[in-house]
């Protein structure tokens, strides 16, 4: 119903609008000084006690408009409206305003109350930045408080029905005021009402006109939600709160008020607490956890997983404490470990900044064979089985051909520059570019030269072959889609360095590369034009695993990001305390990867759960490499660890 | 009443040539002759010393992960049946809009804008095509859903169709850009018609590729040999609550918020625009229409008039025609492309 029925006949008595004017006297004891608000049924107004001459006793006024201009439905509504007030009026609570007297006068309904000076909860979200956690936690518990005073009230339950920050009033002394009880309506059991509340903090019975005091329990969720993560859910999608985890918002948050808001939130009114006392005493449990000092909070078994320190290089024995991840071998190199390993026949192959490329037996880690190169290997094998050949490339600007059983040298060929990027062997050629800006086609077998292509900048990463393409980027942050006779088929140019190597959904048509600047680029490699691109806050140097629709990669910026391809959105993220620039891969719904923080991690990959860790004692760039049940793992710490797959 | 209506189409002549022109698929022999190992050229003054490289990025790249690790010829097999096809694929479009037979005015619009070239440039199809539902009284539902399509065209036309066609090497992703063109067009509709909203599911099409940007409650629907799919999410209350098993769908037609979107055009400063992207594949159609069409035709009807019509104009023209007999009680706009 439009709103101007329901001011009649008022002009002469307030202003155009049909709000009183200042000075207006009701009553004959309360003189208007002026207008707090526009409630949901009409004005609030701040007023003077006239019954107190000599001090100001100050009164806020609620007035209600009577929605129809009918005698019959006019005499209903101030019957509902008495017998409202006097319920209100017996309310004895702290955060409940007092009740001073109610009346009606031309038209209206007059309620007389408790003037709480302070602001609402809504007005101090906009004027901070950031409202401290136990404040909220303390309000929340008080909130509890009176909720449940009021879900406790005789005969009949007294339900809110509209808990949401611009209801809560903090007053000068810091401390909750419910207000606007305009239509904290008497609950009447069985009693369908019509959906009163405001969306995005009601609870979806309230949308099916069902509510009762579990309503009351997830608004103040939805309220508690929306203070703490400044996430304002009328904005946002329909109890689409555990979208938005606090943590995403509030890094100071403990995890177990995350656990309560949950339940608070629940769809279903039976899995949310089932009264405000147990609520909160939910709250004061997180208040005592979070008082509690972080390292006794902290229980050792979470740390159970992790290696002990330095214990791994005492001998070839590892402690066996029950639960922790076990290496079957590792084989120590004699310098830092930055290219990934590999694995073919039953050996282990890995390059060392030492200048070898060793071969391990993937049994127990035993030596096979070593080949010196004069440079750093810092470019990662690839094992081809047709041709049985080991390829690599050495910062001695030569890239090599070994025999994999044997090491020995079956071709070599020497470019202009060094060589870090990895080789990738497709279509019979094997495929890898060098610091002088080529990138090389030889074939595999006897490494004849098929082509080269200039791209004028460094090429550090491992080119991606599909059946018509070979994909490569370069430090100058082009990124080049070559036809498999080395003519240009697209290049899609970027700001920043491309030292991430790319992956393809062969399926999809979709490449994925990640570049310095921080973004992850999503390219349709029919034409090299970008679809989207997904930002960070470091550069990225991981390549992407697929694992279905999600991309799974690391981040300079310490995160490690699960992201939906199809709408490129964040589907989780784990933090770490170091950069991470290690590829991951995934298996079986788990994906591997390691940072260089030294810790090797093994997530739940739909949910990025921590499943368990592994510490090395330096940084990890490699990329894990999986073999019958065995996960190769190199550090900078010289070593390649053989992890059992689990 | 058919705003505009406009048809495009490859000949299939072109497309074969185009797929003799397609790279081998084996690597030429004859630039093999070039194997000149620069001799004894080994390590220089950018000398090894290990100990002074970089700690936190290293130089060299872990290896990209493989679909299948055991071999990489059969997943590259999968490859070529998938991408050999993307070249030859044309796109012929309908679009259809009518008032109904209740509303007094036709507050959706519609617009379409197809490019198609055979070149040495080798430029890829490109299009954009829109619907939008307007809302709110004094024609300012018509004026905001005009105001959608016209913002979006034109500013996919600049960011993307122009760079494209100039050849630029550094186009922005389109998706982002599609998300700004909806985002402008909300900032105008909030600068020129306060009080109207509405609705927008916008297509860009580039190659074979769709982008769907989209708010609000009309639809886009990719149909295929023998599925129907919505790939759009309505943003309305109602949806929420049945993806929410809160509601069940029968109950929607009565629910007191039936009407009720979550998410429109011209309500706030800033909306959030779902965007996703899609593989055309041959044969198949992609219709976008406002909830005057997919309120009142069945899903059944839908799939049937879009792939037993030849002619994706008359295929609009017959779902308006049958929205109107179902009793027509809202405006009902429709675009249709035909992947052949």
């Amino acid at each position: 119903m439009p709103e101007t029925t329901q001011f009649g006949n008022i002009e002469e008595f307030g202003g155009s609008d049909g709000t009183l004017k200042a000075n207006t006297i009701l009553m004959a004891r309360y003189k208007v000084l002026g207008q707090l608000g526009g409630g949901g049924q009409g004005a609030v107004y701040q007023a003077r006690d006239l019954n107190f001459p000599d001090a100001k006793r100050l009164v806020a006024i609620k007035e209600m408009h009577y929605a129809s201009g009918d005698p019959a439905m006019r005499a209903q509504s101030l019957a509902a409206f008495q017998r409202e007030a006097n319920i209100l009026a017996t309310l004895s609570h702290p955060a409940i305003p007092k009740i001073f007297d109610f009346f009606d006068q031309n038209n209206r309904a007059y309620l007389v109350m408790e003037f709480i000076n302070g602001s609402d909860l809504e007005l101090l979200l906009n004027k901070t930045k950031e409202l401290p956690i136990d404040k909220i936690l303390e309000w929340a518990v008080d909130l509890c408080d009176v909720l449940d005073y009021l879900h406790k009230t005789e005969p009949e339950p007294i339900i809110f029905r509209d808990v949401k920050p611009a209801n809560i009033m903090i007053d000068n002394h810091g401390k909750v005021r419910l207000i606007d009880f305009g239509i904290a309506k008497i609950f009447v059991s069985g009693v369908k009402n019509t959906m009163i509340g405001t969306e995005g903090y009601s609870a979806p019975e309230q949308y099916k006109g069902d509510v009762n005091p579990l309503s009351d329990i997830y608004s103040l969720g939805a309220t508690l939600h929306h203070i703490i993560t400044r996430k304002d859910p009328r904005l946002e999608p329909p109890f689409s709160f555990n979208e938005r985890p606090l943590v995403n918002y509030n890094t100071k948050v403990p995890p177990s008020l995350q656990a309560v808001l949950d339940k608070a939130l629940a769809m279903n009114p039976a899995d949310r607490y089932q009264s405000c006392a147990e609520m909160k005493e939910a709250f004061l449990a997180v208040r005592y956890r979070a008082s509690a000092t972080p390292s006794s909070g902290n229980p050792s078994a979470t740390r159970a997983m992790s290696s002990p320190g330095t214990s791994f290089f005492e001998g070839a024995e590892f402690d066996t404490i029950k639960g922790k991840m076990e290496p079957r071998w590792s084989f120590k190199s004699e310098d830092e470990i930055r290219a990934s390993p590999t694995a073919m026949n039953n050996l282990a192959y890995v390059g060392s900044y030492d200048t070898n490329m060793w071969a391990v037996s993937l049994e127990d880690g035993s030596f096979r064979w070593k080949y010196a190169t004069s440079g750093g290997i810092a470019s990662s094998p690839f094992a081809d089985k047709n041709t049985g050949l080991i390829f690599f490339g050495s910062e001695d600007m030569n890239f090599y051909a070994l025999n994999a059983t044997t090491g020995k040298i079956v071709w070599s060929h020497t470019t202009a520059g060094r060589i870090r990027s990895a080789p990738t062997v497709a279509h019979e050629s094997v495929f890898f570019g060098s610091d002088d800006g080529r990138i090389y086609a030889l074939a595999a077998s006897n490494g004849r030269q098929l082509w080269e292509y200039d791209m004028g900048a460094p090429i550090r990463l491992k080119p991606y072959i599909t059946d018509d393409l070979v994909i490569v980027g370069s430090e100058s942050g082009e990124l080049i889609g070559l036809e498999l006779s080395g003519n240009r088929k697209w290049n899609y140019r970027l700001r920043r360095a491309i030292t991430s190597s790319p992956s393809v959904d062969v399926v999809e048509g979709v490449g994925y590369v990640g570049s310095s600047d921080g973004y992850l680029y999503a390219i349709d490699i029919s034409n090299g034009y970008s679809m989207w691109r997904f930002r960070t806050g470091g550069p990225i140097i991981s390549s992407v695993a697929i694992d279905g629709s999600l991309l799974l990669f690391g981040s300079a910026d310490c995160n490690f990001y699960a992201i939906n391809s199809e709408n490129a959105k964040e589907k989780w993220r784990f933090t770490c305390e170091k950069p991470i620039v290690g590829s991951p891969v995934v298996h079986n719904g788990y994906v591997y990867f390691g940072g260089t923080n030294g810790v090797f991690y093994c997530l739940e990959s739909k949910t990025g759960k921590e499943v368990w860790k592994f510490e090395t004692q330096n940084a990890i760039t490699a990329q894990p490499h999986i073999v019958d049940k065995i996960i190769l793992v190199a550090s900078m710490d010289h070593t390649l660890y053989a992890l059992p797959l689990v | 009443m058919d705003l505009f209506r406009k048809m495009f189409g490859k000949t299939s002549e072109e497309a074969s040539d185009k797929e003799a022109t397609k790279p081998q698929k084996s690597v030429t022999p004859e630039a093999s002759e070039t194997v000149s190992p620069t001799d004894g050229h080994i390590s220089d003054d950018e000398g090894i010393d290990p100990t002074t490289q970089p700690v936190s990025i290293p130089p060299s790249v872990s290896k990209a992960p493989l679909p299948k690790p055991i071999n990489d010829y059969v997943t590259q097999q999968l490859a070529s049946d998938m991408l050999s096809t993307t070249n030859s694929s044309f796109i012929t479009f309908g679009q259809s809009s009518d008032v109904g037979l209740v509303r007094s005015n036709n507050q959706d619009a519609t617009m379409s804008f197809f490019f198609t070239s055979t070149t040495a440039d080798e430029r890829p199809d490109f299009g954009v095509f829109i619907v939008a539902d307007g809302m709110g009284g004094h024609h300012d539902g018509e004026k905001a859903s005009a105001l959608t399509a016209k913002t979006i065209t034109q500013h996919m036309i600049q960011n993307v169709y122009l760079p494209i066609l100039t050849g630029i090497d550094d186009v922005p992703p389109i998706a982002e850009m599609m998300v700004a063109a909806v985002q402008k067009a909300n900032s105008e509709i909030i600068k020129h018609v306060p009080e109207g909203g509405t609705t927008v599911t916008a297509v860009s099409v580039l190659g074979d590729l769709a982008y769907i940007a989209h708010v609000g409650d009309s639809r886009a629907y990719l149909i295929t040999k023998d599925n129907l799919e919505q790939i759009t999410r309505d943003h309305s209350l109602v949806q929420r609550l049945i993806e929410l098993d809160q509601i069940t769908q029968d109950e929607v037609h009565d629910h007191p918020q039936k009407n009720v979107l979550y998410r429109a055009l011209g309500q706030n400063d800033s909306v959030e625009v779902d965007i996703s992207t899609r593989r055309l594949p041959h044969n198949s159609r992609l219709l976008i229409c406002s909830d005057g069409l997919w309120g009142l035709v069945s899903e059944k009807d839908l799939f049937e008039i879009a792939m037993n019509n030849q002619d994706p104009q008359q295929a609009c023209e017959k779902l308006v025609a049958l929205a109107s007999s179902n009793g027509g009680t809202d405006n009902i706009t429709v675009v249709l492309l035909k992947i052949s």
